[in-house]
Parts: structure tokens; C-alpha cells; sequence
């Protein structure tokens, strides 16, 4: 198994600084959760794990070697990526949007595409394989990028916000794959507004959250720690509340702190 | 699925059959002679550039994932251009190595131009629209330029220029077509073997980037393939219109759905609509011959604005 760790990561455009002296381990089968305001560095920061950014210092190492001198295929097998947003203007359909997710295998068309029909299925899309991913919707679009994911078979997964703009129970759903992908050992760094959602990944003694603001690392904690809800009001900038439901605690913003 | 590619493939060899025969009527010896020695080379070296032209429209939509893309984006054409121009302005009638001088240079110019957008294209940190706006920078540089070779050039020249412009299936008999196969045959079987890293593509550049593409390599393939072998269509025929920009929108309508199908059939089809482009500039104007290029542009826009409006409903 194969971990990512980054190390005193700083990333600049221009004159902006991106992240600042990122550090942030996740060990194999682990599940961290990256919460933080808009423009926070989220994103940036699993771009950089994807070498789509290059650090101004620090690195980033991918199974003990800088990510960005892999090659392109040997990275695929080690780590792959939910993006927030998928481009679909060009009129191919599902099944093969999903196959060609299979790159980074030296295999036949015909194995890709079995390969990519088992993913649709375990994501609940078989019924639209054949559809033209231009004539999907958002949630349709989420599970066909999610099955590109599985596809690629790969130890660690980036999500970014997997569950933006889908209807609860899309949401629910998506959450619950991502509990069971980690279940079958693979280690997980998602980006995500609603923590509340994460109950739905289980296990939730075993997850991390860490809180990033302003391209800083602001907390690292786990999930069921009594303060996160402090924390994670002072992250956002608003008074949380904690409310006890008949299984789990949710976590509400109530108001804007006053400063 | 299947059972349409097929059929398209077959109107395609039919359509290039009847470019043959079609013309005034041609008969004994003579006209053995004008259909050996005339019309079959010219029905050839439409192929290859129809072919080419299209694959390469379609390889470049796909890369920088921008449905208006062709080999003109990319700085090719405008580097033709130039180069014809730099050699209608001299002496139109020169040759070199036997080859006329104006074809040599738009072969040059091309390439050069293309190159000076693939050096960017290689950058690491460059994406695709970054790219098509470098294209269209040296396409806008090199546009003042030829304004520039026109405006001292003599009225001769000026008129040469309008009609190299304009676009024509040269008259090159077969040593034309030995020079254009094997460019053309390279640069074509080469992109398609690209076909699978461009199908990643399809859902953006970086997620294919994260699925194991090296984008910088392709792109650089890409271009320098695709360059190749628009440069040698183009410094025969001149610039055509919207074979390149057409043909894949045409083809992605009518079968979609993989880049498996998209760049094969867009070379099908695009060699057979040239060819038939072509005899169709026969056949218009009785005794005179239309340039090719007015024919697909006539064809080719009308063509487009109906396809985008089908498929807007």
C-alpha cells in the first residue's frame, strides 16, 4: 500500500500564495476529510497531489518518491481524482467515458469495457452505459465520473466535494460508496462542506478531519472529538450548534461569530 | 451502431467512384488518357488531403477541446500562407529539385509555423487554451506579414496569391501523389494509433492528466503529426475551407459516441467529400473549373449552421 504525505507544501500564482507550509500525512487505508471557507486551498492542495500544481517549496511524495518525477501511468496506479467539475461536451457515451478511464492498463478494448461496465454498475448506472454523457444530469454525470474513478482501480482516492449540487438522497449514496471503497482498503482524502454527511462513510471513530484556511493547516482531529465543533465553527467563521440525533450528533451553523 | 459505420464507409467508396466518371463526356483514346492520367491522380491526391484534413480537424477538436479547432488554429495554414506567398512575390515559375517553388514553401512555412505554437504547446505547465491562443497569436502575426508581401508585390503575384488562396486540387498527375502518400500516410496512421489517450481527453484535460495521459507528449504529437501532414496537403492545394472544422462535426452526429469511430470515419468521409466537392467544381460551371475551396465553403457552412441547429433542439 502506498501513502501521500505532504511535506512543508507551498504553492504560489503569481503573487498569491496558495497553500503555506502544508503538512499533512494520510497512511494507507486511512480517511481524512478536508473541510475549509471557499478558496481555502482545497482544491489546489489535491491538484498538487495529482502534480497539476508545482510546489514553490516543500514536495509532495507519492509512495516515497516526488510525485511530479512518476511517470504518468505509474502515478495512475497510485492515486486518482473525483474533480468537482467534469467537462461533458463531447457526445461519447458513458460505457466509454468509463473504458477510457482505463489508461494506464495495456489491455483490450473489449477488457476495458467489461472493466467499465462492472464500475457503472457498482455505481448504480448501468441502466445509462449507453447514454451520451451530453445528455446527462448532474447526479447521472457524478456517478459516471465516480465509476472513471473506480475504474482506474488505484490505492488512493481524491474526492472533491463529491456530493456538490446532487439531491439528498444522491448525496446519501455517494457517501455510503465512499465507505465502502475505504472498507476495501483504499485510502481516502475528500473535500467537503456538510460533515454531517460523513456519518454515512461509517466507522466514524476512524476519521480524521483537517481544517484548512487561508492555505493553512488550521486543525487535524478526529471525527468524534469532543472540540471539533468548536474547531470547526472558529474555521468557518460561525457559532456552531450540536444536536444530538437519535444516532448521531449534527453539526448546524446557527449564526456568523460576531468578531 | 456497426451497421451505420458500414454504411457510411460504403457511400464514401461510392461517392469516390462516381468522382471518377463524373465530367463531360469522355471518350477513345483521350479520354482514356484524361481519366488515367488526369482525373485518377487528382481523385487520389483529394483523398489524401480530404482524409487528412478531416483527421486532423477532429485530433485537434479533440486535444484542445474546443469544437471549432482545425489545423487553421494552430498557426499551419497562416504559416502556408506566408511561405506561398514569399515565392509567388519572388518568381511564381521557379522550381526546386524539381518541385514547384511555391509548394516548397508553403511546406516550410507550415511547418514553421506550427512549430513556433508546438514549442509552446510543450511547456509543462501550458494548458490547452493557452495553447489555441498562441495559435491564433501566429496566425494573426503571420497574416500581417502576408498583408505585408502582398502590399509590395506586383499585380502578377497579387492575382497568383488570390487564386493559391483560394484552395485547388492541383493538376499533379501521379509523381504528386507518390510525394503526398507517404506524408500523409504517416502523419494519419500515427494519430490514430493517439486514439486512446485523445478518448481520455473527452471528460477534460486534467482528469485525463490524472488517469496516466502525459498531456505535454501528446500534445506535442499531436501537433507535430497533424502539422505534418496538413503542411504537405496545403502547400499542393492551397488552403481549404472547412473540410477540417465540417467533416468531424458531420461524422460526430451521424455516429458519435467514441473517439474509436470519430477519427477512422472522419477520414473516410472526409476523403470522399473533397473528391466529391471536387467534381461537383466540374460540373458547375460548364468548360471552366471552380476552385475546390469555394465548393466546401459554399457546402461546408450551410452544412454546419444545420447541424448546430439540429442539434440545439
Amino acid at each position: 500500500m502506498s501513502e501521500l504525505e505532504f511535506v512543508d507544501l507551498s504553492v504560489k500564482l503569481g503573487q498569491r500564495t496558495l497553500l503555506d507550509h502544508v503538512s499533512l500525512r494520510l497512511a494507507p487505508g486511512e480517511f481524512v476529510a478536508l473541510i475549509g471557507p471557499n478558496g481555502a486551498g482545497k482544491t489546489t492542495l489535491l491538484k498538487a497531489a495529482l502534480a497539476l500544481r508545482t510546489p514553490s517549496s516543500g514536495s509532495v511524495r507519492l509512495a516515497n518518491a516526488e510525485v511530479s518525477a512518476l511517470d504518468a501511468k505509474a502515478r495512475a496506479a497510485l492515486i486518482a481524482w473525483l474533480p468537482q467539475h467534469i467537462r461533458a461536451e463531447e457526445p461519447v457515451t458513458s460505457l466509454e467515458s468509463v473504458a477510457a478511464a482505463r489508461y494506464r492498463f495495456r489491455e483490450s478494448h473489449a477488457d476495458s469495457r467489461r472493466a467499465a461496465a462492472r464500475a457503472l454498475d457498482r455505481v448504480g448506472a448501468s441502466q445509462y452505459a449507453e447514454r451520451r454523457v451530453t445528455e446527462l444530469s448532474g447526479g447521472e454525470r457524478q456517478r459516471v465520473a465516480f465509476a472513471c474513478l473506480i475504474a482506474q482501480e488505484a490505492d488512493i482516492l481524491l474526492f472533491d466535494e463529491p456530493a456538490n449540487h446532487l439531491d439528498p438522497a444522491q448525496q446519501l449514496d455517494i457517501y455510503r460508496l465512499l465507505g465502502e471503497l475505504w472498507r476495501e482498503g483504499r485510502s481516502i482524502l475528500c473535500i467537503n462542506h456538510d460533515v454531517n454527511l460523513l456519518h454515512q462513510v461509517g466507522d466514524a471513530a476512524r476519521l480524521r478531519v483537517v481544517g484548512l484556511r487561508a492555505g493553512k493547516l488550521v486543525f487535524d482531529a478526529a471525527f468524534d472529538a469532543p472540540a471539533l465543533p468548536e474547531q470547526i465553527g472558529t474555521l468557518f467563521g460561525v457559532e456552531m450548534e450540536s444536536v444530538q440525533g437519535s444516532e448521531q450528533r449534527f453539526l448546524m451553523p446557527r449564526s456568523r461569530s460576531k468578531s | 451502431m456497426k451497421l451505420r459505420s458500414a454504411l457510411v464507409i460504403l457511400g464514401c467508396v461510392l461517392l469516390l467512384l462516381a468522382a471518377v466518371v463524373v465530367g463531360p463526356q469522355l471518350e477513345g483514346p483521350q479520354g482514356q488518357f484524361i481519366i488515367w492520367q488526369l482525373r485518377v491522380p487528382r481523385v487520389l491526391v483529394g483523398m489524401w488531403v480530404g482524409a487528412t484534413l478531416a483527421l486532423v480537424g477532429a485530433v485537434f477538436q479533440a486535444l484542445f477541446q474546443n469544437p471549432l479547432a482545425t489545423s487553421d488554429t494552430v498557426g499551419t495554414t497562416a504559416g502556408a500562407t506566408v511561405g506561398a506567398l514569399f515565392a509567388l512575390a519572388l518568381d511564381s515559375s521557379r522550381t526546386v529539385q524539381g518541385l514547384p517553388l511555391v509548394t516548397v514553401c508553403a511546406f516550410v512555412g507550415a511547418l514553421a509555423g506550427s512549430l513556433l505554437v508546438a514549442s509552446f504547446a510543450s511547456s509543462r505547465t501550458a494548458h490547452s487554451s493557452d495553447v489555441l491562443l498562441a495559435g491564433i497569436a501566429v496566425t494573426l502575426a503571420t497574416s500581417a506579414l502576408a498583408s505585408g508581401i502582398q502590399y509590395i508585390s506586383d499585380s502578377r503575384a497579387l492575382f497568383a496569391a488570390t487564386q493559391w488562396s483560394l484552395g485547388q486540387l492541383p493538376q499533379v498527375g501521379y509523381r504528386g501523389v507518390l510525394l503526398l502518400t507517404p506524408l500523409c500516410a504517416v502523419s494519419c496512421a500515427l494519430l490514430l494509433l493517439l486514439t486512446r489517450s485523445l478518448q481520455a481527453f473527452a471528460l477534460g484535460e486534467d482528469l485525463a492528466h490524472s488517469q496516466g495521459v502525459n498531456v505535454p507528449r501528446l500534445r506535442l504529437l499531436a501537433l507535430a503529426l497533424g502539422s505534418l501532414g496538413v503542411a504537405s496537403c496545403v502547400a499542393w492545394c492551397g488552403p481549404i475551407a472547412f473540410v477540417g472544422l465540417v467533416v468531424p462535426h458531420l461524422v460526430r452526429r451521424l455516429l458519435g459516441a467514441s473517439y474509436r469511430v470519430l477519427l477512422p470515419m472522419s477520414l473516410c468521409v472526409g476523403a470522399a467529400l473533397l473528391v466529391t466537392c471536387d467534381a461537383f467544381a466540374r460540373l458547375i460551371v460548364p468548360g471552366r473549373e471552380l476552385p475546390v475551396g469555394i465548393v466546401t465553403a459554399a457546402l461546408g457552412a450551410p452544412t454546419l449552421v444545420f447541424l448546430v441547429a439540429r442539434g440545439r433542439r
